[in-house]
């Protein structure tokens, strides 16, 4: 890391952790189409030159074509700038500029894990698309490229996009996760207790053991049917835990940071600046031992699915506690916890508002837990009948409001009211309340939500 | 009315008449070709192939009915359109059955499009769409007059310029 201002060149191990699978895929050809052959065949005579020559020769092929890949990748680091070029045919030529980096994630997918590789992920605030990549570096490297960038992006003038750091201490912006104070991690045990304590998974898991005992005693036919549900049910299942496995959430100056991974490892770093919404939920059978899962709506974390972005799969009202105090400082209350424990449990203290009890028809299950707080700063909601929801949304945050009236809620004087906001699917959702508590409500927010 | 709202349906500029006509046009068309398919199982009666009776008479009936029901309340739903501009925030209205007001601030606004269909441009008007970065904060204007479609999306860019946060 000494000359930065040169171009540099990538990890050569790189193009193999991105293209390892052509050559499984080559092995492969060659395995089926010698598949009548016995080893003793296989390298004897004629044979043995032709099959050497033709692996040096793919071999040769591939490695011209990593070589080349390798070559033409190329990053920079400038004052204000990283400039990442790759391809050999079609070139592409990315830059992103330092001040308005606003986060730094380093992922290791698992081949590149073995041969202790990382990748660097740079969220940009000008960019609304794809997100820079750099691939891949030695893992100590790509540490000090980061500590590196987000050094040089506090140097710099500060410019109205950034939240990466807190102007007080400049200079703390470490990433050393290990020397950041610990907020919430989960264990193995817990995680999995809490993957089954969910209905989903537990209906799922039942369903896919019944198909296949009628499977293995002899109902033909039916493995073509099992076969996708099985398959799309153990990537959803893998997902939630490969999202919760050894997961770490530590606070930082400006946030907090988070790790997780069951085969590659995942490290976030989420400012308290840039989250829009918070969702704290508790399934129906979490409730009896009292979890939460806190999820939030951040921008510039690109998600590949509809699913929100997770910063505590599963942790008790203490870590919820943790977590929402970095995430959320202002909540615009004094006793602000209490009146969390107020919002992700049932009850109207502290002036909660709930739905009447002409709810009752409408929503039998979930009209006791309607409700809905406003304070200085943050709108806070309820509902859900089965997992029960609490939302918070900051009033800065709110991007429009729907007043909405069905039917039924015309007859019963009810009316809702949605508060939407940017960066993923979490609303804030006044849920069967009075109408012309309701009507109230969306005035003086309209008039809340535009205060500088 | 006692309906409770919050803003009164009477201060929102409303839509456009003739964007009664557009709706009607779009649902003579729409429930033209529903009712078209339902008449397939009665057509297969009378060429002789076997086809419940039940299917034949009661897929077409049910077809007209809800087709009816929708026009008795089309003109009540065009009616209950309309945008209303205020000094910080843009709001509209919309629904008979389920009633919407949506709120905007100018301040969170990221473009404005006007769109116009072929039929809509018969009648010279235009539907105006404001977006945000919410994804469903999003406000639709519908049945506006060409120029005052332009007019008003003029107006709501530089509001938005001028309330940027």
């Amino acid at each position: 890391m000494s000359n930065n201002d040169t171009w540099q060149r990538v990890h050569p191990a790189s193009p193999f952790v991105h293209g390892w699978l052509a050559i499984v895929g080559l092995l492969y050809i060659y395995w089926q189409n010698t598949d009548e052959l016995s080893f003793a065949e296989r390298f004897a005579g004629d044979r043995l030159l032709w099959t050497l020559g033709l692996a040096g020769a793919a071999l040769l092929v591939v490695l011209v074509f990593y070589f080349l890949s390798w070559y033409f990748t190329r990053y920079k680091l400038t004052e204000s700038h990283v400039y990442v070029n790759s391809g050999t045919l079609f070139r592409s030529q990315k830059q992103a500029r330092i001040d308005k980096v606003q986060g730094i994630d380093i992922a290791q997918p698992l081949v590149a894990r073995l041969l202790g590789l990382a990748e660097l992920r740079f969220d940009v605030a000008d960019s609304s698309e794809s997100v820079l990549r750099l691939a891949f570096l030695s893992k100590a490297d790509a540490h000090a490229l980061r500590q590196l960038i987000l050094e040089r992006a506090n140097s710099g003038t500060p410019s109205e996009a950034r939240v990466l750091t807190d102007p007080a201490a400049p200079n703390q912006t470490d990433p050393n996760p290990a020397t950041l104070p610990l907020m919430a991690k989960v264990p193995i045990g817990r995680l999995l207790a809490s993957l089954f304590l969910q209905l989903p998974i537990v209906i799922g898991t039942l369903a896919c053991l019944t198909m296949v005992i009628l499977w293995l005693t002899g109902v033909q036919g039916i493995i073509a049917g099992v076969l996708p549900v099985l398959l799309s049910f153990g990537s959803w299942f893998y997902k939630q835990l490969n999202q919760g496995w050894n997961y770490t959430a530590s606070a930082m100056d400006t946030g907090m940071r988070i790790s997780y991974g069951l085969a590659d490892t995942r490290q976030h770093s989420i400012p308290a600046g840039r989250v829009q919404a918070i969702c704290v939920t508790a399934p129906l059978l979490w409730r009896l031992v009292g979890w939460y899962k806190v999820e939030v709506n951040v921008l510039g974390t690109k998600n590949d699915d509809a699913d929100n972005f997770q910063v505590l799969p599963v942790g008790d009202f203490e870590s919820v506690t943790r977590i929402m105090g970095i995430l959320l400082p202002d909540l615009g209350v004094i006793n602000q916890r209490e009146v969390l424990a107020t919002a992700v449990s049932t009850g109207y203290e502290h002036g909660f508002i709930g739905s009447p009890s002409r709810a009752k028809s409408l929503s039998p299950g979930a009209w006791k837990h309607q409700g809905f707080l406003v304070t200085d700063t943050t709108v806070i909601s309820r509902y859900g009948w089965l997992a029960r929801t609490a939302t918070f949304v900051p009033h800065s945050r709110v991007q429009g409001l729907e007043f909405s009236q069905g039917p039924w809620e015309q007859k019963r004087k009810l009316a809702g009211v949605r508060l939407f906001c940017a960066g993923g699917n979490i609303i804030g959702h006044l849920h069967q309340v009075d109408a012309q508590i309701a009507a109230e409500f969306t005035l003086a927010q309209a008039t809340r939500q535009v205060e500088r | 009315m006692t309906a409770t709202t919050p803003w009164s349906p009477n201060s929102f500029t409303p839509a456009h008449p003739s964007y009664f006509k557009v709706k009607l046009t779009t649902w003579a068309i729409t429930w033209g070709v529903i009712l078209l398919v339902t008449l397939i199982p009665g057509v297969l009666l009378l060429a002789g192939v076997s086809t419940p009776l039940w299917l034949a008479i009661g897929a077409p009936v049910l077809a007209l009915v809800i087709a009816l029901l929708i026009l008795r309340i089309l003109r009540r739903q065009v009616l209950a359109l309309g945008y209303l501009e205020r000094e910080e925030d843009f709001i509209v209205r919309s629904g008979v059955m389920w009633r919407k007001q949506v709120v905007i601030p100018y301040g969170r606004m990221q473009y404005v499009e006007v769109n116009s269909g072929p039929l809509e441009r018969r009648f010279g008007l235009c539907q105006l769409t404001l977006n945000t970065a919410g994804a469903g904060a999003t406000a639709h204007v519908y049945g506006l007059p060409a120029e005052q479609g332009q007019a008003l999306r003029e107006r709501l860019v530089s509001a938005g310029e001028e309330k940027m946060l």
